[in-house]
C-alpha cells in the first residue's frame, strides 16, 4: 500500500515539529511521546544515541510546539491519524531501517503505522505499552481500568486544565482575553492544548488495538516498568505474546515514564536490543 | 529571633510560647503533608494526612504515593503531573482525589516540589495535600453546566449548518452529499455515506466512500434496512460486538482501520428509503448527544429527501408519458434539439425513427380503452427494450411513437427499425390472438453537410411523411428516407 502525503515535506517537519540531531547516515531511531507531554519526555534518553545514530524527535499534533492549526478533529479521533503522520514523517526524511521507540499511547502508534507499511521499520521499541486501558471481561483481559475511571479522568484533566487556562492564566497574564498566550507560559514544559489534550485523552485511553498486534512482523522489544499503574505488568506480558517473536524485558525503574526516572537503564536495555 | 535560631523541641520554655513544636507544625498543620523518595515512594506523611485518608499514619511510609490516588487521577498523575514535575521541579494547584480507607473519595489540590540531595541528585519530592472538597463540587458543577453548554451549542451550530446547507439542495444525490458534509464533521465520523433506494429496489450507495463502499456486502447494506425497518439508529460500538451482530463484518472493518459504526435511517415515506451511515477509528460508545445529533439530522435530510423527491417526480411527470412512462413531445422535443446541435459538431448522422400501430383502433373501438391502455404499454416495453441504450423512446400521439437515434445513418436506421417492426408483430399478451397489432414505420436519416441545420420539427415532419410511405405501402413495413 503506498501512503500519499498531502503535505510537502518541509510542512510535515513543522506540523510535527521535528527535531534531528546525531549522526546523518547512522541508523535512525525516532522517539515518540506519548499522551501528556511533547518531544521533552526524552530529554534524557535522545542525546545518548547522539554518537551512533541519526535521532528524531517530533511533537504529536496538538503537543509541544507542533502546528496547531493542523489539528483535524475527525483525522485524530484515532491512532491511525497519528501512525499516518509518523509515516509521512518517515517518508519526508527518507528513513529506512528505523528504529521506532514509542512510549506509553504511542508505543500503539508505533505499532500501527509499522503494520500499515512495514518496510521502513527495522526495529519496535515499545515502552510501557497497552493496546487497551480499559478491562474487557468477556475476553477476560485485564486492562487496569474501567470505562468510569476514564470518564474520571477526563473530569480530571478538564478540572486541572480549568485550573490553568481560565483561573490562572489571566492572574499571570494580566489578559483576560487571550488564555491561550497565558498556557504557554504557565506550561513551559510538556505544553499541549487543553482541547486537544481532552480528545487525545479519550482517543488514547478509550482506543482499543489489541487485534493489531499479531500483525506485527518488525523485531519488537517490549519494555515493562515495574508498578505500573498505567500499563501493568499483564498488559506488557499480553503485547508480547501478541507480537510474534518480540522481547520482553521488566525494568527495575517504577512507574510508567522510566524515560525520566531511569534514563540509563532504559538506554541500556534499548543498546542491547540494538546490539 | 530566638524562635527561629533555636532547634525545635530542645528548649522547652519555648514551645511553651507558641502553637507547638515544629513536629507539630508538621504533623497536625491543616493540610496534608509528604516527602518522597523522587520515584514517589513516601518517606514521611504527617497526621493529618492520616486523619483524612483513615490510613495509618505508619503504614503510609513505604508506599507509592500514587497508589493512594483513585484510578481516574492515577491516569492523570502519571501521564502529566509527574513528567511535568520532573522535567519543572514544581506543579501547583492540580487537582487529584486520593482513595480513603472507607473507600470514600477525598478531592485535593497538590503543590509539590522537588529537592536536590546532598550530592546534587534528585534528592526527594516536597507535597502539599489541601482538601478540595468544596472546590470540587463547585468545579464539578461548572463542569457540567459548562459541557452541557458546549453540547447545545454544538448541536445547534450542526442542524444550523446543515439546514442551510439542505435549503439549496434541488436532487436526491445534492442531499445525501450535504449530509454526508454535516454528519462526518458533527460526529468525527473517518467515512460517511449514504444510501437510497426508490421503492422495492435494493438500497444503493449515492455518496462516494471507498472505504464504506468495500463493507457494504460485508453487512452494512443488511443492518441498513434493519435500521430502515425498525426506524432507530444501528449502531456497533466495537469489534467484538460487530462480529456478534454480523459474523465476518468485524474483520471486514478492520481491514479498512474501522472499529464502530452508526447507521441511521431516513424518515421518508413508503416510496423512498434511505439511510446514513457514519464510520468510525476506534471505539465509540453512542451517547444521548450523539444519537440526538444523528436523529435530528437523519429527520432533517428526510424531510428535505421528501421535498426533493416530489420535485424529481412533478419534473418527470412534466416530461413524461403518464400512461407508458416514455418521453412525451416536450421532451422528445429538447432531445432532438440536443442530438441536432451534437451531429453537427461531431459531423454524424441522426435518425428519426417515426412508429404508427397498425390495427390499434379496432382494438380501441371493439375491446375499450382500457385494453387499448394496455396495449400502448406493452408495445412502449417492447420499444425501450429493443431501443438501443440512451436512445431516447418517446410517446408522440395516441399509437405513435419516436426514437431518436444519434449516429445511425440511413442503414442503421433502417436495422433498428426493422427490429422494432418484428418485436411489435410478435403476439401481445393483453389481447386476444384474433386481434393483432404491426408497425409502420418511417425513418429519416439526417446527415450535418454545410450550414443547412434542420429543426427538430422537420425531422419529425420528414419521418412522419415516411411512415405515411410504409402506410400507404400495405402496413407492417418500414420506409427509409434521406435529408
Amino acid at each position: 500500500m503506498t501512503i500519499t502525503s498531502p503535505l510537502p515535506s518541509v510542512d510535515v517537519l513543522r506540523r510535527n515539529n521535528v527535531a534531528v540531531s546525531g549522526v546523518p547516515d547512522a541508523r535512525p531511531i525516532v522517539f515518540a511521546h506519548g499522551f501528556g507531554c511533547s518531544q521533552e519526555m526524552w530529554r534524557a534518553v535522545a542525546p545518548r544515541f547522539e554518537s551512533d545514530h541519526r535521532v528524531v524527535l517530533f511533537d504529536a499534533v496538538g503537543a509541544g510546539h507542533s502546528d496547531l492549526a493542523s489539528y483535524d478533529p475527525v483525522k485524530y479521533d484515532s491512532l491511525h491519524g497519528y501512525a499516518a503522520d509518523v509515516l509521512e514523517l518517515l517518508e519526508a526524511l527518507e528513513l529506512r531501517d528505523v528504529v521506532f521507540v514509542g512510549h506509553s499511547v504511542a508505543a500503539m502508534v508505533g505499532v500501527l503505522a509499522a503494520t500499515r507499511d512495514p518496510s521502513r521499520f527495522g526495529a519496535l521499541v515499545l515502552v510501557g505499552p497497552s493496546p487497551r486501558y480499559l478491562a474487557d471481561a468477556e475476553a477476560d483481559y485485564e486492562g487496569g481500568f474501567e470505562q468510569a475511571d476514564i470518564e474520571g479522568m477526563l473530569d480530571a484533566l478538564d478540572a486541572n486544565y480549568m485550573g490553568w487556562s481560565e483561573a490562572m492564566a489571566p492572574m499571570i497574564m494580566g489578559n483576560g482575553e487571550r488564555p491561550e498566550l497565558a498556557l504557554e507560559l504557565t506550561e513551559s514544559f510538556c505544553s499541549v492544548d487543553p482541547e486537544i489534550a481532552r480528545h487525545f485523552a479519550r482517543v488514547t485511553f478509550l482506543s482499543d488495538n489489541r487485534r493489531d498486534l499479531s500483525a506485527v512482523s518488525t523485531p519488537t522489544l517490549v519494555l515493562q516498568c515495574s508498578d505500573d499503574v498505567i500499563a501493568p505488568t499483564n498488559v506488557g506480558r499480553y503485547v508480547h505474546q501478541q507480537v510474534s517473536g518480540s522481547r520482553f524485558v521488566e525494568l527495575s525503574a517504577t512507574g510508567h515514564c522510566p524515560n525520566l526516572s531511569a534514563p540509563d537503564e532504559l538506554t541500556g536495555e534499548i543498546r542491547a536490543f540494538l546490539r | 529571633m530566638t524562635l527561629y535560631s533555636t532547634p525545635f523541641g530542645s528548649e522547652k520554655d519555648h514551645t511553651d510560647h507558641t502553637d507547638g513544636t515544629f513536629e507539630t507544625l508538621f504533623e497536625d498543620a491543616p493540610c496534608g503533608y509528604i516527602t518522597t523518595t523522587p520515584d514517589g515512594i513516601i518517606t514521611r506523611a504527617n497526621r493529618t494526612l492520616a486523619r483524612w485518608t483513615g490510613l495509618d499514619q505508619r503504614a503510609l511510609v513505604g508506599i507509592a504515593f500514587v497508589d493512594l490516588l483513585t484510578p481516574s487521577t492515577q491516569l492523570f498523575y502519571e501521564t502529566r503531573y509527574a513528567v511535568v514535575l520532573n522535567l519543572a521541579g514544581e506543579v501547583r494547584e492540580v487537582t487529584l482525589a486520593v482513595q480513603c480507607a472507607d473507600d470514600t473519595e477525598l478531592p485535593i489540590i497538590v503543590n509539590a516540589v522537588t529537592f536536590a540531595g546532598p550530592d546534587g541528585q534528585p534528592g526527594g519530592i516536597r507535597t502539599a495535600i489541601f482538601d478540595a472538597t468544596e472546590r470540587q463540587d463547585y468545579e464539578r458543577q461548572l463542569l457540567a453546566a459548562r459541557r452541557a453548554a458546549e453540547a447545545s451549542a454544538d448541536r445547534v451550530r450542526v442542524l444550523q449548518d446543515a439546514s442551510s446547507a439542505f435549503g439549496i439542495v434541488t436532487s436526491a444525490q445534492e442531499l445525501a452529499e450535504a449530509l454526508v458534509e454535516s454528519v462526518g464533521p458533527a460526529l468525527l465520523a473517518s467515512s460517511a455515506a449514504v444510501l437510497l433506494s426508490g421503492g422495492p429496489e435494493p438500497l444503493e450507495m449515492v455518496t462516494d466512500d471507498e472505504t464504506i463502499r468495500e463493507l457494504l456486502g460485508s453487512g452494512i447494506r443488511d443492518l441498513a434496512e434493519q435500521a430502515i425497518g425498525s426506524g432507530e439508529v444501528v449502531t456497533v460500538s466495537s469489534l467484538a460486538q460487530a462480529a456478534a451482530v454480523m459474523p465476518g463484518l468485524d474483520e471486514a472493518m478492520h481491514a479498512q482501520r474501522l472499529a464502530s459504526l452508526s447507521i441511521a435511517p431516513l424518515r421518508t415515506d413508503e416510496r423512498t428509503a434511505g439511510a446514513i451511515v457514519c464510520a468510525f477509528g476506534r471505539d465509540r460508545t453512542f451517547d444521548d448527544d450523539t444519537r440526538e445529533i444523528l436523529a435530528a439530522l437523519s429527520r432533517q435530510a428526510g424531510q428535505v429527501l421528501r421535498r426533493v423527491r416530489l420535485q424529481e417526480e412533478l419534473e418527470h411527470r412534466a416530461l413524461h408519458d403518464q400512461l407508458t412512462g416514455l418521453a412525451n413531445r416536450k421532451l422528445l422535443q429538447e432531445r432532438l434539439d440536443a442530438a441536432i446541435a451534437t451531429a453537427t459538431r461531431s459531423e454524424r448522422p441522426v435518425s428519426v425513427v417515426f412508429v404508427d400501430l397498425d390495427g390499434f383502433k379496432a382494438i380501441n373501438d371493439n375491446l375499450g380503452h382500457r385494453v387499448g391502455d394496455e396495449v400502448l404499454v406493452e408495445v412502449a416495453e417492447r420499444l425501450r427494450r429493443v431501443a438501443r441504450a440512451g436512445d431516447p423512446v418517446a410517446r408522440y400521439g395516441g399509437d405513435e411513437f419516436v426514437i431518436v437515434c444519434e449516429g445511425a445513418d440511413e442503414t442503421a436506421g433502417e436495422v433498428i427499425a426493422e427490429r422494432i417492426r418484428e418485436e411489435v408483430g410478435r403476439p401481445l399478451d393483453s389481447i386476444p390472438p384474433r386481434y393483432a397489432v404491426a408497425a409502420s414505420i418511417g425513418v429519416v436519416a439526417w446527415k450535418p453537410a454545410g450550414a443547412q441545420l434542420p429543426s427538430a420539427d422537420l425531422l419529425l415532419r420528414l419521418a412522419d411523411e415516411a411512415m405515411y410511405v410504409a402506410k400507404r405501402g400495405g402496413r407492417d413495413r418500414v420506409s427509409v428516407t434521406r435529408f
